[in-house]
């Protein structure tokens, strides 16, 4: 399996004799470009032409992100699956109401589910979340179903955290240690969705439980809140509780940030919990939950082309 | 799969291996190379380091079934191999 490369340091990616090399002061490391699946950069990284050929030819994605751990965007290499089958029969779900509706149910039933998941590992009670029926007649009213589910969500999250204060979820720019985090996961989870999406025939702009707006990748969205409770809040959990992340891992102007050293643990974590492997029932062998999210996206080319109605994952672990 | 490639070639081709297992591979020291690499990407390997080397060359490749294994460093770690740099 390829395996992506956070970079936490500034420096320059240049191309010298078909590797691709970080350079800065502390010196040059090599980055194996054919077992890297993506880039992501949080600090100031400069591409030289020569790199972004390499990328291209070898197909590895990089993503930057500001200082608050907002995705800034990408260089992508061309889009290497296309259909334009796929695409039509995906804009057609979006364009009908009832067939719009059915897939963004199944959307929020897997947010529902993977908040309950969470909660039951941590043997919290999830009754109030399980009880919020999904069901609307419109996109807006479902929207409206989503916030109130996470509202109910970080409610009980804000009990579980021994360490740290967690009142509201605010954000542009976070303004405390928790929302910092939560933000930071969340983009990269949003660009590793998106990564994903990619190698399918899906256009990722198409969604259906947000709105497709102009500027971003919104089906990136819908897919990514699916995994989000099981994968950045179970991440965040587990490194305030045990005092991985502390108070000093973070700085402080406008919003909070973290600093160098919390960014690593807190991106080596979370790529933990990406790479993590659990036993597909149907598919009858582990696979990772990074695998999970284009599994994803397979179900719903299946769902428009008229194979197999989409069911959206109900996390078991 | 995880594999471990250790070499011992004439200097001549020294750099030469080395500049090609990078592309694959996280540099550990000299003439160490580990990493995660898919069966095609280590069928990839071998074939081409078979047309690099000559003579009285060695080149030992090691599989894991995965990187669980313990690790221990004794003076330096010269280049510690991680996902985040």
């Amino acid at each position: 399996m390829k395996r992506p490369v956070y970079i936490t340091q500034m420096g320059v990616l240049e191309r010298r004799g078909n590797t691709l090399f970080l350079e800065n002061e502390n010196g040059k490391k090599a980055i194996p470009i054919n077992s890297t699946s993506e880039i992501h950069c949080f600090k100031p990284v400069s591409l030289t032409s020569g790199a972004m050929k390499l990328l291209s030819e070898k197909n590895v994605p990089a993503h930057f992100y500001n200082k608050y751990g907002y995705y800034r965007g990408s260089y992508m290499p061309i889009e290497g699956q296309i259909s334009g089958t796929v695409v039509i029969k995906q804009a057609k779900h979006y364009l009908d109401p009832e067939k719009r509706l059915y897939i963004a149910e199944q959307f929020l039933e897997g947010i529902k589910a993977s908040m309950v998941a969470l909660l039951k590992s941590q043997r919290a009670d999830y009754k109030s979340i399980a009880e919020i029926e999904v069901e609307g007649t419109t996109p807006v009213e479902l929207m409206g179903i989503e916030s109130q589910l996470w509202r109910e969500f970080y409610g009980i999250y804000a009990t579980l955290l021994k360490h740290f204060e967690f009142n509201e979820r605010n954000r542009r720019p976070p303004r405390d240690e928790v929302n910092a985090l939560i933000s930071l996961g969340n983009s990269v989870l949003y660009t590793v969705t998106l990564s994903e999406i990619r190698k399918t025939y899906l256009h990722p702009a198409v969604s259906f439980l947000h709105e497709p707006l102009e500027r971003r990748y919104s089906l990136a969205l819908d897919i990514a809140d699916i995994f989000k409770p099981i994968t950045v809040f179970r991440v965040i959990l587990r490194l305030v509780n045990r005092r991985q992340i502390r108070e000093e891992h973070f700085e402080r102007d406008v919003g909070v940030m973290l600093n160098r050293e919390g960014l690593k643990t807190f991106l080596s974590e979370l790529n933990g919990e990406l790479g993590k492997k659990i036993l597909h029932p149907r598919l009858k062998r582990k696979t990772s939950v990074r695998y999970l999210i284009r599994l994803e996206g397979y179900s719903l080319v299946r769902h428009f082309l008229g194979d197999r109605e989409y069911r959206s994952l109900r996390a078991w672990w | 799969m995880y594999v471990i490639v250790v070499y011992d070639v004439d200097v001549k081709r020294v750099a030469k291996v080395h500049r090609f297992l990078r592309t694959h591979l996280h540099w550990r020291q000299n003439s160490v190379f580990e990493g995660e690499v898919s069966r095609a990407q280590l069928y990839e390997i071998k074939r081409t380091l078979e047309g690099l080397i000559d003579g009285e060359d060695s080149v030992l490749i090691y599989e894991l079934p995965n990187d669980s294994f313990n690790l221990h460093v004794i003076g330096v770690d010269k280049s510690p191999v991680g996902d985040v740099i």
